[in-house]
């Protein structure tokens, strides 16, 4: 009983310790010479780039899932045996999900200066069709 | 950046540090950090001989321990050794991520 605590552990020298972990930072872009003759400091860093890489490639395939969600809902009318002849799928989003709050201002704005041009156009289209009497000097 | 020690000596500057490749070469060469407790006297000085290999790598052994010989303050000299030797394998090591379960402790000096 409590032979464990007299015969400890074999233990790894430093060497195969650094061996053990080497495969794993030349997988993540390390080079031979940044691991074992530059600043010992370098790993963390790299590991710190490797995490905000699998970040951005999760959030890189969430958003793949997200346009793959889109297109299946615009083309389910279509997709369920007793659709009525005719029916059509619905168009597919115009443009990229924005990704920046700019962005998406931008899009903002430009929806609403779309929206006033048609408006626009339809008030002019409505007077020209009332044949109102033209003040002096129009034609 | 990695600790390092730096001293000027006879009028050439000298910058003392661990690499990875440092350790593997010591511990190819029979050095062991263990026996720092059992075999201080042989220990101390290879330690310090070690760190004079990642930058100043084609220094002869006496001139080494000549410096050695001359350091002042060894007690804290050999506790900063230790330190910078273990930190190539420290930085390996990742801390665990913030949770509740993760053990807070204290030393008293």
């Amino acid at each position: 009983m409590g032979s464990e605590l007299v015969e400890p552990a074999p233990q790894l020298s430093y060497t195969e310790q650094f061996y053990n972990c080497f495969p794993f930072y030349l997988s993540i872009g390390m080079t031979y010479d940044q691991y074992w003759n530059d600043d010992c400091l370098l790993v963390k860093y790299y590991r710190e780039a490797f995490d905000i890489r699998k970040k951005r490639e999760n959030e890189s395939l969430w958003l793949q899932g997200a346009y793959i969600y889109d297109a299946l809902c615009a083309v389910s009318p279509v997709l369920h045996a007793f659709a009525k002849t005719g029916t059509k799928p619905l168009p597919y989003l115009d443009r990229p999900y924005p990704l920046t709050k700019k962005e998406s201002e931008d899009i903002e704005a430009a929806k609403r200066k779309a929206d006033r041009q048609r408006a626009r156009a339809m008030f002019e289209a409505w007077a020209n069709s009332l044949n109102l009497p033209k003040k002096d000097g129009e034609r | 950046m990695a600790k390092q020690i730096t001293f000027e000596f006879e009028g050439k500057n000298y910058t003392l540090e661990f690499t990875r490749k440092s350790i593997e070469t010591m511990e190819r060469q029979g050095f062991v950090i263990g026996d720092i407790v059992d075999k201080p006297m042989l220990t101390l000085p290879a330690l310090f001989a070690g760190a004079f290999l990642a930058h100043h790598r084609f220094m002869k052994r006496n001139e080494i321990d000549a410096i050695y010989e001359k350091m002042t303050n060894k007690e804290e000299l050999l506790q900063k050794l230790a330190e910078m030797y273990n930190e190539p394998l420290e930085a390996l090591m990742e801390e665990p991520e913030e949770n509740e379960g993760n053990v807070e402790w204290g030393a008293n000096w």
